[in-house]
């Protein structure tokens, strides 16, 4: 019906601009939602907020500061404390202690204090400020985990190692005797080296055993000397001999 | 051993008072005493806030007071677009926003006025109205007429209402958890998305959308497609889209756009 009606308006009007029909009818409806052009859809598809980049922590751009912390008293303490220990001490052991019970430990350092070696506890927190600026240094790596020195003021390995037989919880990880940095091995080898009395006295016995041999010697028949020395003078002509024949030739060699 | 009982002999002979003491010494170091010390927020100050004679919401007439009824038209600009009317608090401190536009009739008032009137305590808290009465004729054609024969009576009156508009405000003395329950029930009745907003989240709101307007990292908004009319784009836009951006169609409100 409107068509043919808008078919007969047009008819009758013709192209002529000035009469053209202007359009009353469509409202903005407000009351439901109109289906949107789909250019205006592109239009808001395109012109969606977009939000700024969000900023970088904080954290991000500043320069990490390591917090340096002041010593505490009992740190200080324990410091002074294993200083004293490092400069008095002649051994140093340094063993992993693996979960000794507390009977275990004390029967431990009744058999050690015996010896005259004692036990200390330190905590590796100490131990690595102290170590890094002494002479120590090369010990730093010893100290990873439970650790526990064994100190005495003279190097009694052998009675050590006796002792620490009967408790396998602790493991020997290195020692300082002497001022000698000394793995396992050469803790091993270093117990089985006797004693200095009796080196000395080897020494002594073998420095003794030469003189008495000489005076023996002279004290014997001189013809038996003279016999000895004959002897002696043989042994050395072939080989002064030959080496006179070899040095003449070099020299022309040389010329 | 000997000590002990010498010493209880002692104390039974001379002074029992002195063992009563004892005794009660004993219980009091058997009782295990703690002391905590708990810090309390500072109460908010409500020296400032001036409850008005009458607190209650005041009753609506259904029909407005008119010597002459006249018939209207339709007037869908009224609740078209944000409110450029009461959309700030004025008296209280909470209040219902409306996030579309539509009408609140009669019966949406007498709900709202009932509920809030009698879940408020009249001594510390008032309400009021940022609306006005039903005052806009909606017309209709009786039951079983035929169509054509002019204009239909009115029927009833409504008030019509923008997005953006405050309905009721609260405000006394209180914090919003005591009413904010209570609003909402009352928020979600209505014919229109609706929020329950404090006078801080309103700013909040408003300040977070001017934020957002001007850190869109979007280099081709609404606004400036379509006053520069790229592509001849205005073709499809509505008059309004040049003030609104695409941020209000018809009574709705999207509230996503900047």
């Amino acid at each position: 019906m409107a068509a043919t009606l808008c078919g007969r308006i047009v008819i009758k009007t013709g192209c002529l601009p000035l009469v053209k029909s202007v359009r009353h009818g469509s409202k903005a409806v407000t009351r439901h939602r109109k289906p949107m052009h789909i250019l205006k859809q592109k239009l808001m598809a395109v012109t969606e907020y977009i939000p700024p980049k969000p900023a970088a922590p904080p954290g991000a751009f500043t320069p990490r500061m390591q917090k340096t912390k002041e010593e505490s008293g009992l740190e200080r303490l324990l410091k002074r404390d294993l200083e004293s220990v490092f400069s008095e001490s002649k051994m140093i052991a340094v063993l992993q202690n693996n979960a000794t019970n507390a009977e275990d430990m004390l029967l431990l350092k009744h058999r050690l204090r015996k010896h005259d070696i004692t036990i200390k506890f330190f905590p590796n927190q100490v131990m690595r400020s102290f170590l890094p600026s002494s002479p120590y240094s090369n010990m730093q790596p010893l100290f990873i985990g439970q650790t526990v020195l064994f100190v005495s003021k003279e190097p009694k390995v052998k009675e050590m190692l006796q002792v620490l037989r009967s408790s396998p919880q602790m493991l020997l990880l290195g020692a300082c005797i002497e001022n000698t940095l000394l793995s396992r091995e050469g803790i091993l080898n270093y117990s089985k080296l006797p004693t200095m009395h009796t080196v000395h006295g080897e020494l002594v016995g073998g420095l003794t055993l030469m003189t008495s041999h000489t005076v023996s010697m002279l004290h014997r028949h001189p013809a038996y000397l003279s016999a000895l020395l004959q002897q002696y003078i043989k042994q050395q002509q072939p080989a002064d001999s030959a080496e006179l024949e070899a040095a003449p030739k070099t020299e022309e060699s040389a010329a | 051993m000997m000590f002990s009982v010498f010493r209880s002999v002692f104390s039974g002979l001379t002074c029992r008072r002195l063992e009563a003491q004892a005794v009660l010494q004993q219980q009091h170091a058997l009782k295990v005493l703690s002391a905590g010390l708990k810090t309390y927020d500072v109460p908010p100050d409500y020296s400032d806030v001036v409850l008005p004679e009458r607190p209650k919401l005041k009753f609506f007439n259904k029909v407005p007071n008119l010597k002459k009824a006249k018939k209207e038209m339709k007037k869908l600009r009224d609740i078209q677009g944000p409110a450029k009317s009461a959309n700030t608090f004025r008296w209280g401190q909470y209040g219902i926003l409306a996030l579309g536009g539509g009408y609140l009739h009669w019966g949406h008032m007498e709900m709202m006025r009932l509920t809030i009137n009698r879940c408020m305590d009249s001594r510390t808290t008032f309400a009021r109205w940022r609306i006005n009465a039903p005052y806009k004729p909606i017309t209709r054609k009786g039951l079983g007429q035929r169509m054509g024969g002019g204009k239909g009576a009115i029927d009833h009156y409504v008030t019509p209402v923008k997005c953006g508009r405050l309905i009721v405000e609260v405000g006394g003395h209180l914090e919003l958890g005591e009413v904010e329950s209570v609003l909402k029930e009352v928020a979600k009745k209505l014919p229109f998305p609706a929020k329950v907003v404090s006078r801080e989240s309103l700013t909040v709101m408003q300040q977070e959308q001017a934020e957002r307007e001007a850190n869109n990292q979007n280099p081709w908004t609404f606004e400036r497609i379509a006053r520069s009319n790229m592509l001849g784009i205005r073709k499809v836009l509505s008059p309004f889209d040049l003030h609104n951006h695409g941020r209000y169609t018809g009574k709705f409100f999207n509230p996503d756009r900047v």
